[in-house]
């Protein structure tokens, strides 16, 4: 037990130290010609590789299975499925907020928690959304950045797909930190996170078929469109604990666009088909 | 319980109140984001017409209201500025097709959301307009939009969707410049990689 927290603060260091470090070695594509694209990805070219690594290992096990249980599984329980994965998250949501400072927060987290656990049948139902109490997930890599840690260069891992060390770290330290990992080793508890985690995956991919295929499909470079939608999601998951708003940033890219009506281009005819 | 009542229907008044005064400050623009969604929903959930007429009608409604020539110069950022007139017309053409065919052409994908609007904002020069959908079987559910709007005088257009704190334009921007940044920065190879990508 002790060994294991050990391996995961080295690894998490570790992480952390090369997060910070490499902050400063981020790839500009700083030519006169282009714009500045700070997209943070100096290993682009081994993320690359393991996307596409990623996307066999989807096409051949994790979209067949999404699709199978998209097919014969019916709504209704697809969507308790959904609700018990969230409920079923709030621990670690509860103990990542006291981490934050955010006591309140933590009060209801707690309070959804065991309200949907029990008026909500096993947390199948969510009457605690109903009586107003609304909480957002917070996992550990949201704790780091509001702690200030900054995410460090993009990072794509294998099976687990994007990340960035930050992120990692706090996954790993998510699974130490599962009030659900520290009250059972091997009984209930135990089992309940080994569903979590499985399942969520599943539920996540199910919930994402067509977009993903379309996204695929319809990308002039799939792997920059996940790495802008992962980077952006997670940037604006974690500046809702910060000041700073991402609202903001976005707000200065679109101004910085300075509106050119000189060119007006063809009217064009559009056949559809 | 008449109590209880009573106070659930001053709750819900007090509500309602709060909600309205907060949106009305671009209430012009929450409109048109409220009309755009009826339309499109409308054109969707009519069982009556073809699938041919059903995608036409759909892509009318959205090319109306976006300002496409605004968001094809966008997403080409910097590159714009340095290409030809005529590479400019063929981009045009090329991002059109693509646009269609990605994002106005994504029908199947509807399942009977609605669109509540939520509120409004001034954002530098445009107005992002903030909604709901909620996932079809759940009423808790719920998925961010937001929509961020041009008014010129009142003449109203979309420029970006923001989902879930993801924005689209943007997305599609860094796509662009990855994409030129692997490929000598040649918007002739773009244009090729559009074309290619929408037929």
């Amino acid at each position: 037990m002790k060994y294991r927290i050990l391996i995961v603060l080295f690894l998490s260091s570790v992480l952390l130290l090369q997060g910070c470090a490499s902050k400063e070695a981020s790839v500009n594509y700083n030519n006169s010609e282009t714009e500045i694209v700070s997209v943070n990805d100096p290993l682009e070219k081994v993320n690359r590789m393991v996307f596409q690594f990623n996307i066999i290992f989807d096409k051949l096990i994790l979209r067949p299975i999404a699709v199978t249980y998209k097919a014969i599984v019916p709504e209704f329980v697809r969507n308790r499925v959904t609700y018990s994965l969230n409920n079923l998250g709030m621990p670690i949501t509860a103990v990542n907020n006291i981490l934050q400072g955010e006591l309140r927060k933590a009060g209801i987290s707690t309070s959804r928690f065991i309200i949907n656990s029990t008026v909500g049948i096993l947390g199948f139902f969510d009457p605690a959304s109903s009586m107003g109490l609304i909480a957002e997930n917070e996992d550990f890599g949201q704790t780091l950045s509001v702690w200030g840690v900054e995410s460090g260069p993009y990072l794509v891992l294998p099976f687990l797909g994007p990340s960035t060390p930050r992120d990692f770290a706090g996954l790993l330290s998510t699974s130490l930190l599962d009030p659900m990992y520290q009250v059972g080793g091997g009984s209930a508890p135990d089992s309940l996170r080994t569903y979590r985690m499985g399942t969520s995956a599943i539920d996540f991919r199910s919930q994402n078929i067509e977009i993903l295929d379309d996204l695929q499909n319809n990308s002039i470079d799939y792997y920059a469109a996940v790495r802008s939608f992962y980077s952006q999601g997670r940037e604006s998951q974690a500046s809702n604990n910060l000041e700073s708003n991402t609202q903001d940033q976005e707000n200065d890219i679109f101004d910085d666009f300075d509106i050119d009506e000189s060119y007006v281009g063809p009217d064009i005819e559009v056949i559809y088909d | 319980m008449i109590k209880v009542k009573y106070f659930s229907w001053i709750l819900i008044f007090l509500l309602s109140f709060a909600t309205y005064s907060q949106s009305s400050e671009f209430a012009q623009e929450e409109e048109f984001v409220s009309n755009f969604a009826g339309q499109a929903i409308e054109i969707l959930s009519d069982e009556g017409i073809s699938e041919n007429d059903k995608t036409s009608r759909f892509t009318d409604v959205v090319m109306n209201a976006i300002d496409l020539n605004l968001i094809s110069k966008f997403v080409l950022s910097k590159t714009w500025k340095n290409s030809t007139d005529e590479q400019k017309e063929r981009y045009l053409i090329a991002f059109k097709d693509y646009f269609i065919n990605s994002y106005a052409n994504k029908l199947d994908q509807y399942s009977g959301e609605q669109v509540q609007i939520v509120g409004s904002e001034a954002a530098g020069k445009y107005v992002i307009v903030e909604s709901n959908i909620v996932r079809e079987g759940t009423d808790t559910l719920k998925i961010n939009l937001k929509w961020r709007l041009i008014n010129r005088d009142g003449d109203i257009k979309i420029i970006d969707l923001n989902i879930e704190g993801i924005s689209l334009v943007i997305a599609q921007r860094e796509e662009f410049q990855s994409f030129l940044a692997n490929n000598d920065n040649d918007i002739e190879k773009l244009i090729d990689k559009i074309i290619t990508v929408s037929n």
